[in-house]
């Protein structure tokens, strides 16, 4: 049990407990336990190497846990069909082939979960249509960009319409353009009540994206709550911001660190830090509010950078 | 099953878009039959590598044929065995010998230069496959000849001393001038045979041709005895070209397959696959099947082209289906293997064309393995493609018999399930 995480397999969606994983000496995933309630987006956030894909892929059933169980809608064996077919998948490399065109792809991994005839087709379309790709479905995937071939990896996952999403790093090297696009997806299909799991080592997409995040470093979960639980609880005050016209007189009293005509202020209460401020009388060009982040929790956490 | 179906079917267009995999699988193959069709079609004769394996039936059991026998023995490009005719004719007709030489009844009363046109005393059949050869077997079976000959009658000439015997008639005066100058005569042209010989036969050496070695004297004559048991009109050298050529586009297959399967390993959509409501099973029995129906298609292809353009036969169209089936599916299992001798794509390319390659060369896909040494045709065994070859040959032209093709048969479908349990596994243990 991590982080006071409440294990109840019964009334959640997806449940990890004690989940370990060794290749040889290397230790990749080292007693992670959560649980997922249903229409949840949870995060693993970490850097690079850190277990994260490891556990997913446990997770779908496509790698043996050596220890730990896995719980999915009730069922303990993922590598069951009736599992399997409750779980959509958009893996961290693209998996999807390149000489085939997107409709192709589509059609192809539609009929591996028996989808034929009209519903196929119409999933295909909505498939297509989703990911934006519907003008360019008779293409050949090796004519995409990286972000449309992204898309297309998304949707190829959904078109049983799985009930649980699991994403591994779903933005990795695609442009700002094309992930905004895969958000504004991957929101639509949270407000459609499925639950996702998402993995990333970038903080501003758990940030905007999870319902709560757990923070994953060599195997295991340090932290794991909401954003803003994590941030308060790891991410330290807010730092207030202030810039005067001019230097202030040494004999007023500031709350926080004075330098030349700048001040920064370290407090939970903002708006009373410039109230008193402001209650000064003393000009000033430019406030601000610097909110901490989950960058700020991972270095709190880890004494390290996200992305070292 | 229709599962492993769509799979199959995502497999060949797969590989029909992939223009360079289908060279291989086609193209390739083709060119490697036309050109060395055309090279064996055209030629007269080829060097030899080992010594050409001739069977030899002496019938005639004189001292001239066993002198015969021996004089083909000290020949070094020769190894000579004697046999039944019946085994020697199996033999030749399987590919074990190149050639079977009959000595009939009255070669050592003739001195072997008597038979008319049709009933020579030496009979030779000669594998279809090694025709290319048969002017240089000939010259060799002639060289023998005349060295038999020559010694029969050195042995005659120093027992009788024709000089002498002519000196010892032109005194004798117990002989009438006409019985003296008939034997005069014969003695006379002897001594003439004796010196004709020794002049030609010393100009004949492991490399004259049938056409010299004739032409220096009015040599043996040989029956060429058909060993196929219903030719009915000539071979040609499309009939070896292109069971070769079907051997390299299941390699083409074979290896465009391995490397299709570490692309899905490394690339994630094997993954992808894993993930859906299907057995590993399935999915590797898709991939086995694409294929295996690549290889199919392959075959029949080149099958067909050779029937079309250049009018093979095929003497037993079942045989060559069976031939086709198992050496498919056996290049179904090496393709399993292949594909795990290597975590990524450069290296199973790399491991698989090796293996692949050397598999031809030792099974005579690159050079026929008449030409090469004998301990390298032992060695050819091992190889499936010599296993290939052979049943597509027995099928296409050797007319084999229901036994003999289940030898191949049975080899190439016992490799291909090895090969395959053997895959399978590894990919089940490395997957997790």
């Amino acid at each position: 049990m991590v982080c006071g995480e409440d294990l109840d397999s019964y009334s959640s969606m997806i449940t990890a407990d004690n989940l370990c994983k060794k290749y040889g000496s290397l230790v990749a995933v080292d007693g992670i336990s959560f649980a997922i309630q249903k229409g949840e987006m949870f995060g693993l956030l970490g850097p690079n190497g850190a277990g994260k894909t490891t556990t997913i892929t446990m997770i779908v059933g496509a790698l043996r846990p050596d220890s730990g169980t896995i719980t999915i809608d009730g069922e303990i064996d993922p590598t069951r069909n009736s599992v399997r077919r409750k779980i959509g998948t958009a893996p961290q490399a693209l998996a999807i082939y390149d000489d085939l065109t997107a409709e192709e792809n589509l059609f192809f991994f539609g009929r591996l979960y028996n989808l034929s005839g009209k519903l196929l087709r119409d999933k295909v379309d909505w498939a297509l249509s989703f990911a934006g790709l519907t003008l360019r479905k008779k293409d050949k995937v090796k004519t995409f960009s990286g972000g449309m071939q992204r898309r297309l990896n998304l949707v190829s996952g959904l078109l049983h319409d799985p009930p649980v999403i699991l994403m591994d790093e779903p933005t990795v090297g695609i442009d700002p353009q094309s992930r905004n696009q895969i958000f504004d997806s991957i929101e639509m299909l949270k407000k459609e009540g499925r639950t996702i799991i998402y993995t990333t080592h970038y903080m501003e997409e758990a940030q905007r994206l999870c319902d709560r995040v757990a923070i994953i470093d060599q195997g295991t979960i340090l932290a794991l709550d909401t954003v803003d639980a994590l941030i308060r609880q790891y991410g330290g005050q807010p730092t207030v911001e202030v810039e005067f016209t001019s230097t202030p007189d040494k004999h007023v009293k500031f709350p926080g660190d004075l330098t030349g005509n700048k001040l920064r202020a370290k407090t939970d209460k903002p708006l009373e830090v410039l109230a008193q401020i402001s209650a000064t009388g003393i000009e000033f060009q430019h406030v601000g509010i610097e909110r901490a982040d989950l960058e700020a929790v991972f270095l709190q956490l880890t004494g390290k950078k996200l992305r070292d | 099953m229709s599962t492993i179906f769509h799979i199959a079917m995502k497999d060949l267009l797969l590989l029909w878009r992939d223009k360079a995999g289908l060279f291989w699988v086609l193209g390739f193959p083709l060119l490697m039959a036309l050109f060395f069709g055309s090279i064996f079609s055209s030629s007269g004769g080829t060097g030899s590598q080992s010594a050409m394996k001739v069977a030899v039936i002496d019938n005639d059991q004189s001292d001239q044929s066993h002198e015969f026998v021996t004089q083909l023995g000290e020949i070094d490009a020769l190894s000579v065995s004697s046999m039944s005719a019946d085994s020697a004719k199996q033999m030749v007709r399987i590919g074990k010998l190149i050639a079977f030489l009959q000595i009939n009844n009255g070669f050592g009363e003739s001195f072997g230069f008597g038979g008319e046109e049709g009933s020579e005393l030496l009979e030779l059949g000669i594998d279809p496959s090694r025709t290319a050869e048969g002017g240089f077997l000939k010259g060799m079976l002639s060289q023998a000849f005349f060295q038999s000959m020559q010694s029969s009658f050195s042995n005659l000439s120093q027992s009788v001393n024709l000089q002498e015997r002519l000196s010892a008639i032109k005194k004798d005066t117990t002989l009438t001038p006409a019985d003296r100058d008939r034997i005069r005569a014969v003695l006379t042209n002897l001594s003439g045979l004796f010196g004709a010989l020794q002049q030609d036969t010393s100009g004949i050496d492991s490399g004259a041709d049938s056409a010299s070695t004739e032409n220096a004297m009015s040599g043996p004559k040989f029956k060429m005895v058909d060993i196929s048991l219903q030719r009915s009109g000539p071979r040609s050298s499309w009939e070896i070209t292109f069971p070769s050529s079907i051997l390299w586009a299941l390699i083409g297959v074979c290896a465009s397959f391995a490397i299709s399967i570490v692309i899905e390993r490394t690339k994630g959509t094997f993954l992808r696959l894993r993930l859906a409501p299907i057995t590993r099973t399935q999915i590797l029995a898709g991939k086995g099947l694409a294929c295996f129906l690549a290889s199919v298609l392959a075959a029949v292809l080149l099958l067909a082209f050779a029937a079309v353009v250049f009018h093979m036969r095929i003497t037993n169209p079942l045989g060559l289906i069976a031939a086709v089936i198992a050496a498919s599916f056996c290049f179904v299992g090496l393709m399993m293997l292949i594909s795990v001798m290597g975590r990524t794509e450069q290296a199973v390319a790399g491991a698989g064309w090796g293996v692949l390659l050397v598999m031809a060369m030792l099974g005579g896909g690159m050079v026929p393995l008449f030409v090469m040494p004998s301990w390298m045709q032992t060695m050819s065994n091992v190889s499936p493609v010599k296993w290939g070859i052979v049943a597509l040959e027995g099928a296409i032209w050797r007319e084999f018999t229901f036994g003999q093709m289940m030898t191949p048969i049975l080899i190439l479908v016992a490799v291909g399930i090895v090969s395959f349990a053997i895959g399978a596994r590894v990919i089940s243990r490395q997957e997790g």
